[in-house]
């Protein structure tokens, strides 16, 4: 018993070890998985004893190789791997992680090991489709989403007053385990249930003809959109967000250099640059706060103090208007605070996003008239002249599509992760708990492996099904299982709104040199989308 | 006056009789009126209808459910012991409550799939053209006895 409670210890201790630094610890590690892996199916059994049987099964296998045999780039000593993203002299750039991530998947195969990045975990990149659906299908109760330290670290040590002071009140970006499927179950029940979004349909039409009208408006003497359209498309997206996590008309169509929404905006677009670069690159941050640093944590503070004036002015409305919404919802459900929380972890993760999805769908109708008349004549027979209602997306099946293809093509988030909960064996390697594994949905997406045609903008594919080859796990825009996008619904909801609303409105044309793509750190075009927007 | 009193008598407990006869006979009415009625409302609320669910493994688990409740509902609150079911608690955001119906009971289903649970069954592992997701599917009267085949959830070619 005794030496069993040491193994037990011991293993924990390699695990944390495991989280922190690199492959040093896994030899140690192979001759201890035996007493690991029995530890596991004893904590599992409760909940998965499919997982458990898996993970037996998986310890037996002798074909499986180590973790040590996981092909990929060398880290050299001490450097490790990170000083690959310095620029100009490591090759590997931020910016192109896309092509990176084609590169990688070229050289060493569907499975590769990025390790001996300082400060990180060591990740492993899947870029085969049958394994990212065994790792979803495996998954327990609380998955481990590879969460933004930074984020982590503002919620949990800086402002740790005010997301800890209830339980389980720390949201759902960046927190993990029992507090964040405590949390989720809360929100997720309101926010996801089928028919959350529907009763917002006339009012994110509402705020989609303001967009509508604010571009026309916006267009230069050759009808083409300005170079600042994507900032058009974030208040869009800002304004539409409010509306459904607070209730509220913010309006920013309106909204000029130093007002509140401007601010809030401004803060977004900090948080998102900011994380990218503090994410991806050396966390300098650690150890003392880089301006960087300063800058994104000034952001949050924003974007916290904007959300929580909102929320407080929503709820003295709600008591007195008595309408029903998603954040009277959550507040009866949940409480305040959650609301207030839920909140603001859609402003972090649910603006930039959901723009950066529709200026890429718009750029890509633009190039192609065929499939806006198409598109353009399913709307007129399902609408038949008269306004948006609720359940009439669900009659326009082209449209649906069209946003599913730019998605597997251009996906606005290239890749998404899990860090292990357990050993797995994927791609036939044991891969260590705590390891970081990204699901590589970009490369998968446009590989001719899993769709036919697939460097084809072809959105059919997603309606005759038969006629396509197509693998459902290789393009997953909003993930897959108890870590699904929780704004979902709603984010769906805006883009078919907006995209129905552009494309009865105009005809769009692109007439410049065609855009590239780049990680920004949503997968975006690189330049001014400069659309010639035709009064239809 | 006798005679009068023995009439009277009479006629007092006659119709005495007959209006406790008639109480009876209402009090009786009542009670035929009320309780066949009140029993049905209980049993409406409470209608119990069976699902079997038979699993891969060859098991065949019996379990009742409301009316009203869907087949998630059932599997939860029966404890139902099928591995990894329902895993997103009925948000549809998992393919884990997947089942497969006869194509009778398929087509009898008041309610066809939505775009999101259309979207998640693309998802499920071993889908037909008879595939539902349990937390979508709502019970009624009719589905008594219903039969639904539960596939594999976890995808494993090693085991």
């Amino acid at each position: 018993m005794k030496g069993r409670g040491y193994a037990v210890k011991w293993s924990r201790r390699l695990c944390k070890r495991d989280l922190g630094t690199t492959a040093c610890s896994h030899q140690a590690n192979d001759s201890e998985r035996g007493g690991i892996a029995s530890r596991q199916i004893a904590s599992h059994r409760t909940r998965s004893t499919h997982a458990a049987a898996t993970s037996v099964l998986e310890t037996l296998v002798p074909s499986v190789k180590t973790w040590d045999e996981v092909p990929g780039p060398k880290p050299l000593p001490l450097l490790g791997n990170t000083w690959r993203f310095i620029p100009y002299i490591g090759g590997y750039s931020v910016e192109h992680v896309d092509k990176v991530c084609l590169s990688l998947r070229e050289k060493y195969g569907k499975c590769v090991k990025m390790a001996g990045l300082l400060g990180r975990p060591d990740m492993l990149f899947v870029f085969d489709a049958g394994e990212v659906e065994r790792v979803f299908r495996g998954e327990d109760a609380a998955p481990h989403r590879p969460s933004m330290p930074s984020l982590m670290y503002y919620k949990h040590t800086l402002r740790k007053d005010f997301f800890g002071a209830e339980k389980d009140c720390g949201g759902v970006i960046a927190v993990h385990g029992d507090s964040w499927s405590a949390f989720r179950t809360k929100v997720s029940r309101v926010a996801l249930s089928t028919g959350a979004a529907a009763q917002y349909t006339h009012q994110v039409g509402e705020v989609a003809d303001a967009f509508v009208d604010r571009i026309r408006e916006t267009r230069n003497p050759d009808l083409e959109t300005p170079n600042d359209f994507l900032n058009e498309v974030h208040k869009w997206s800002l304004e539409s967000l409010g509306l459904i996590a607070l209730d509220t008309r913010l309006g920013c169509f309106e909204s000029h250099e130093g007002s509140e929404s401007q601010r809030l905006i401004d803060a977004v677009n900090t948080f998102f640059l900011c994380v990218g670069e503090l994410e991806l690159t050396a966390p300098w941050w650690r150890i003392y706060p880089t301006t960087m640093f300063k800058r994104y944590v000034a952001a949050l503070d924003t974007i916290l103090s904007v959300t929580l004036s909102h929320v407080e002015r929503a709820l003295k409305e709600c008591s007195v208007s008595g309408s029903k919404s998603l954040l009277q919802d959550l507040v009866t459900a949940a409480g305040p605070r959650v609301a207030a929380v839920a909140a603001l972890d859609m402003f972090l993760v649910g603006i930039d996003t959901t723009s950066n999805a529709v200026a890429s769908t718009l750029y890509q109708l633009s190039l192609r008239p065929d499939v806006q008349e198409k598109l353009h004549t399913e709307i007129t027979n399902v609408l038949q002249g008269r306004p948006l209602r609720a359940g009439d997306v669900s009659q326009m099946p082209y449209l649906k599509a069209c946003i599913k293809e730019v998605l597997r093509m251009y996906p606005v988030v290239i890749g998404n992760g899990r860090q292990l909960t357990k050993d797995t064996v994927i791609c036939d390697y044991n891969i260590p708990k705590g390891t970081q594994v990204i699901f590589q949905h970009y490369v998968m997406g446009n590989s001719e492996e899993y769709f036919s045609k697939a460097s084809e903008f072809r959105p059919e594919r997603w309606i005759q099904r038969s006629h396509y080859k197509h693998h459902p796990f290789a393009s997953l825009p909003f993930g897959f299982g108890k870590r699904m996008c929780l704004g979902r619904r709603f984010a769906e909801l805006e883009m078919h709104v907006v995209i129905c609303k552009m494309v009865q409105a105009f005809k769009m044309e692109y007439h410049h040199e065609p855009l590239d793509y780049h990680v920004h750190p949503m997968y975006t075009p690189n330049g001014p989308i400069r659309l010639k927007l035709i009064e239809r | 006056m006798f005679y009068r009193n023995i009439l009277k008598t009479f006629f007092q407990s006659r119709s005495s009789y007959l209006g406790r006869y008639n109480g009876v006979v209402t009090t009786i009415g009542n009670y035929r009126n009320v309780i066949p009625l009140s029993t049905t409302r209980l049993a409406l609320k409470d209608e119990k209808v069976k699902v079997v669910f038979k699993l891969a493994d060859g098991r065949r688990l019996e379990a009742q459910g409301a009316v009203g409740d869907s087949l998630l509902d059932v599997v939860v609150n029966n404890s139902l012991d099928i591995d990894g079911y329902g895993a997103c608690e009925g948000t549809v955001t998992c393919s884990t409550c997947h089942v497969v119906l006869k194509p009778e009971d398929y087509d009898r289903l008041p309610e066809e799939a939505g775009d999101e649970e259309r979207d998640m069954l693309d998802l499920a592992y071993g889908l037909t053209d008879t595939s539902r997701l349990g937390c979508q599917v709502t019970l009624t009267r009719e589905m008594d006895g219903l039969e639904v085949l539960v596939p594999e959830s976890v995808h494993d070619a090693r085991s």
